[in-house]
């Protein structure tokens, strides 16, 4: 990461940014003021940069609870006047949109961006959620980058046309834009902002007894915007004026089809148009297109929204377009092995779908080119047979010394112990590894951030209907705070009996370590007081306990005790994240006593490294024996308490 | 029908769901995969074995007596109610401090104290608690960690699942004070380590002393929520179950008798199955006297049980009386009921291996006594 890039001021210089990097530049061009964010993958480090730069660009940063408070945030300062960025995922605006459909009503101040960073193939999500359908439905519109470079250009003209607008305005990246580089040409960075100012005469209002008006005028923004969109640079064509073959693409999907018509030798025939506005369409720029073309294919990742909007247009302009045919996800001609609309496209899906709608044979791929370096044949000689690197395959699995692993254990063993059927519901974070093998199979549900505590409070609701089973619900600190306080209140007044085990690492961690409200600093790096959990729970008026989970066995005795209880309760399982305990603590030696373990002979059937999974557990075939790999061992000694040999030796632990 | 040789899944499924775990904590001090929690003991997670230990050492999976009497005695039984044993007495402790922690005459803990303070043991595997409240195991192995062990408790506490705990503070002679169903665990295990050479098994790794306790059922952990309902807002100090009910002394002074029927619905499900109420296979076994508060019964049964009481009274720790010839017909009939009840009842599934002839044995000494 590259925060330097982001702060320079010499407006002209070329810099390497990531995606995430043009983004925060791009607001900080625009002269924001404002940002705020709940951290999310693929766009966690766009709000992290605005953060460490708030008080050298005199902007407020924020980590807020949620996404739906970012945007409130967000839209609070444009109607004081200052431009203000909302940076999220998929699943954030989702948790945002009941603000968002409301804020496009009552229309914005200052220039509202919404930058959401759509994950195709959900490298990092549950998901793989399309935005822009739910920016339709909000009457926002979308911009959409298919280069860093233009991620940083779209941002800024985003905030121009959500001033000029009064509307919130949508830039959707996906993980290929966010996560990847790209050279980055500086512009001015603006002056100092004026102060914030709600103006005597300002109002941001919905009105139920006048939506028809208020709709009436998201209609006419989405119209202007339209019509704004056929100048905008970010729309433009590529090819033979007149072809008949036309791609019609966005994102770095519209680069994957590029590249597909060059492979394919059909820069002649092809005519590429690239849409930067994709919601609301500008028409007359695609329909222009439309009238040569013949045949139209859609180059977009996840849903075919451009697909189907063109497609509407195409049908209400039947006179002028003529007979055309279209090619894509609903086809089924543009699919990845997952199939149409699954998955993240690439140059060789495209030059598949291409190939097949202009009637050419897919060539052979060509052979991976090799860097030449020590050990390769000198170029007399050619370049060296390729041989694959064997990789090996490895699911996922919690980090080494990770403290949910030991809270997995503990609670399997708990609810075995107690023997009646009892389960775990699941939530979102690194702890959703606990429905698979790493993770004990232990979770039954998993949807979205909060679902574990209102799914096992539904469920222990239906004692009244003969339910007896014992429900735990496993969320993680953050997501605690970001959704999980309203269904406990709901918890405790609708007479719900669960245990809500909160696993308290300190930190946000899958995302990358921002700050939460328990943590005691927010995203300015600012010491600010921490908001405990108990206090929170103890607030709700709900009984709670802490224990350390790294003492496995003390854990299983306490979450046994607690589902005696058949009540409400919090059990807060609280350790810090392995990752961030790796880098300030000392960490215990531990090793396996050679003599001790008796490998196969043992009976325990590996359990360290078979089903204890911690990563540094791990088995040596040559010995036969088990072995710690110290290179990533945490030092915990979770795994010496679970040997029967008590073969796992822990030495010098603090 | 509990098949011969089995693992965690026959465990699981045989013993543990069917309610006749009796909690002793054996499989678990084994195993990684089997976890003792309070009173419950539990397969926790498949280990993938057909055939374990866990099975082998468990005191309601096939059991032959007859097999653990050789082992133990090196000989066929002569006494089938009673089991072997050399001589039987009222006995107690002649610390008065101990006699005041005990709940009779302090037998178990002065043996025991005795053998920590010749050094002969590193540690004793007790269990900790006043009776009032689920027990916990403790390694004891200090005489003040021994009295915070006296006293009888009445629920079934798996403390054999400690014995990884002496091993691992390198704790290797050990005394065992254990529940009859205990000691044959420990005898099983022992068994497997002495003869299968296996020596993973913590029972190949400690020098034991048994020291086995009548019993002749102990209580759900249901109880102790029943024995605070009985308190109220009283504490309790003490608890006991003569011969005249369940008496309850509170710190206060105050004493309140339940009777005893009242408690049976805690009677732990797998308790009527026991055949062995007086810890037959143990160095020596420890009980009430239903006769005298302020004695015990003493049954000494192998050698080194013999020698180790002999130096107890040489040595003034404990005082000996003979048992008197009135009460034996009581503590034989007792035995023998309890045996003959689960003859009576037990089916094709029982875990019981009796030969023809120590069945024939059995019904013959316990009618004559009868």
């Amino acid at each position: 990461m590259s925060i330097t890039g982001v702060r320079t001021d010499q407006p002209g210089q070329a810099v390497l940014l990531t995606g995430n990097e043009a983004v925060a530049r791009g607001a900080l061009e625009a002269g924001v003021g404002f940002a705020s964010s709940y951290p999310g993958s693929p766009t966690a480090e766009v709000l992290s940069i605005l953060g460490r730069l708030a008080a050298e660009f005199n902007l407020y940063a924020e980590w807020s609870i949620n996404e739906i408070v970012a945007l409130e945030g967000a839209a609070a300062a444009s109607f004081a006047g200052v431009r203000a960025l909302a940076v999220m995922k998929p699943d954030g605006l989702n948790v945002a949109a009941d603000f968002l459909t409301t804020l496009s009503m009552s229309g914005t101040g200052s220039g509202l961006v919404i930058f959401v960073g759509d994950d195709p193939h959900a490298h990092s999500s549950i998901k793989e959620e399309d935005s822009r359908y739910l920016a339709r439905l909000a009457h926002v519109p979308v911009l959409e980058p298919a280069t860093v470079a233009e991620a940083k250009e779209m941002v800024k003209a985003a905030f121009e046309l959500s001033e000029t607008l009064q509307h919130p305005v949508i830039v959707r990246g996906v993980t290929r834009i966010c996560h990847a580089s790209g050279k980055v040409t500086l512009g001015e960075l603006p002056p100092r902002k004026k102060k914030p100012f709600f103006g005597k005469d300002q109002r941001f209002l919905t009105d139920p007894g006048a939506v028809a008006i208020y709709h009436q005028r998201q209609e006419e923004k989405l119209r202007r915007a339209a019509e704004m969109g056929e100048e905008m640079p970010f729309n433009r064509y590529e090819g033979p004026a007149g072809a008949e073959l036309l791609v019609i693409g966005c994102g770095p999907a519209f680069l994957y089809a590029r590249e597909a018509v060059e492979i394919l030798g059909l820069t002649d025939r092809a005519g590429l148009l690239k849409l930067g506005l994709t919601w609301p369409l500008p028409e007359k720029l695609v329909l222009g297109r439309l009238r040569s073309a013949k045949k139209v294919i859609f180059a977009e990742e996840i849903e075919p929204v451009l697909e189907e909007n063109v497609i509407s247009l195409a049908a209400r302009h039947w006179p002028a377009v003529g007979k055309l045919s279209f090619y894509g996800k609903s086809s089924g001609h543009v699919a990845g092995p997952g199939g149409p609309g699954i998955g993240e496209l690439n140059v060789d899906i495209m030059v598949k779908a291409l190939a097949a709608v202009a009637g050419l044979p897919v060539p052979e791929p060509a052979a991976p080119e090799l860097i030449a370096g020590e050990g390769a044949a000198s170029p007399a000689q050619g370049p060296p047979p390729f041989a694959p690197v064997p990789v090996i395959d490895r699911e996922l699995a919690f980090c080494p010394g990770c403290p949910h692993r030991a809270s997995f254990w503990a609670v399997r063993a708990a609810l075995e112990l107690d023997g009646r059927h009892g389960f775990v519901t699941g939530d979102i974070g690194c702890y959703t590894l606990g429905l698979g093998r790493t993770g004990y199979y232990l979770l039954r549900t998993a949807h979205c951030m909060g679902a574990s505590v209102g799914v096992a409070s539904g469920l222990s609701k239906l004692a009244r209907l003969g339910f007896s089973q014992p429900v735990v619900a496993m969320i993680g600190d953050s997501t605690f705070f970001h959704a999980a306080v309203p269904a406990l209140i709901d918890a405790r007044y609708n007479q719900a009996r669960f245990l809500c085990v909160v696993l308290d690492n300190g930190t946000t961690a899958m995302t990358g370590h921002q700050p939460h409200p328990g943590m005691g600093v927010n995203a300015m790096g600012e010491k600010v007081p921490a908001v405990a959990i108990e206090e929170v729970v103890a607030g709700l008026g709900i009984p709670f306990t802490i224990q350390d989970p790294y003492d496995i066995k003390t854990t299983t005795r306490v979450v046994y005790d607690l589902l005696q209880q058949n009540r409400l309760h919090v059990l807060v399982l609280r350790r810090e994240c392995a990752l961030v305990a790796a880098r300030k603590t000392k960490k215990a030696r531990v090793y396996v006593d050679q003599e001790r373990c008796l490998g196969d002979a043992c009976g325990c059937m590996r359990f360290c490294s078979r089903v204890f999974s911690c990563p540094a557990c791990i088995w040596d075939a040559g010995a036969g024996k088990a072995r710690i790999d110290e290179t990533i061992c945490t030092g915990c000694g979770v795994c010496a308490a679970n040997c029967p040999q008590q073969a796992i030796i822990v030495e010098g632990v603090e | 029908m509990l098949p011969e040789q089995g693992g965690p899944v026959e465990l699981k499924a045989l013993v543990q769901n069917q309610n006749r775990c009796t909690a002793c904590g054996a499989c678990a001090a084994l195993c990684p995969y089997i976890y003792a929690v309070r009173e419950k003991v539990a397969v926790i997670y498949p280990c993938g074995l057909a055939e374990g230990n866990c099975y082998r050492v468990c005191p309601r999976t096939p059991t032959d007596l007859g097999e653990l009497d050789r082992r133990v005695f090196g000989a066929p039984r002569t006494d089938h109610v009673l089991g072997e044993h050399s001589a039987i007495y009222f006995s107690r402790a002649r610390d008065s401090e101990i006699g005041a922690r005990a709940q009779y005459g302090g037998t178990v803990t002065a043996l025991l104290a005795f053998l920590l303070q010749q050094g002969r043991i590193d540690a004793a595997l007790a269990v900790r608690g006043n009776g009032a409240a689920l027990p916990e195991p403790a390694v004891a192995a200090t005489a003040e960690d021994l009295l915070a062990c006296a006293g009888s408790k009445y629920s079934a506490c798996p403390s054999l699942s400690a014995l990884p705990q002496a091993v691992r503070e390198g704790r290797r002679r050990l005394a065992v004070v254990g529940r009859p169903c205990q000691v044959t665990a420990l005898r099983k295990m022992q068994g497997l380590a002495q003869e299968q050479q296996f020596s993973r098994l913590p029972a190949a790794k400690l020098d034991l002393f048994v020291i086995g306790l009548f019993c002749f059922w102990a209580l759900t952990p249901g109880f102790y929520g029943f024995l605070a309902e009985k308190a109220g807002p009283e504490e309790i100090w003490k608890v006991d179950i003569p011969v005249e009910g369940l008496k309850i002394t509170f710190t206060s002074g105050k004493e309140l008798l339940v009777p005893v029927d009242e408690a049976r619905p805690f009677i732990r499900p797998a308790c009527p199955e026991c055949f062995d109420p007086t810890a037959e296979l143990a160095d020596v076994s420890v009980g009430s006297t239903e006769y005298d508060p302020a004695w015990n019964t003493l049954v000494v049964r192998t050698a080194a049980g013999r020698a180790l009481v002999e130096e107890a009274r040489a040595a003034g720790v404990i005082e000996l009386r003979p048992y008197p010839e009135e009460r034996l017909p009581i503590l034989r009939r007792a035995a023998f009921n309890k045996k003959l009840r689960v003859l009576n009842t037990q089916t094709g599934d029982g875990y019981l291996r009796l030969s023809g002839e120590y069945r024939e044995q059995l019904l013959r000494q316990g009618g004559n006594n009868g």
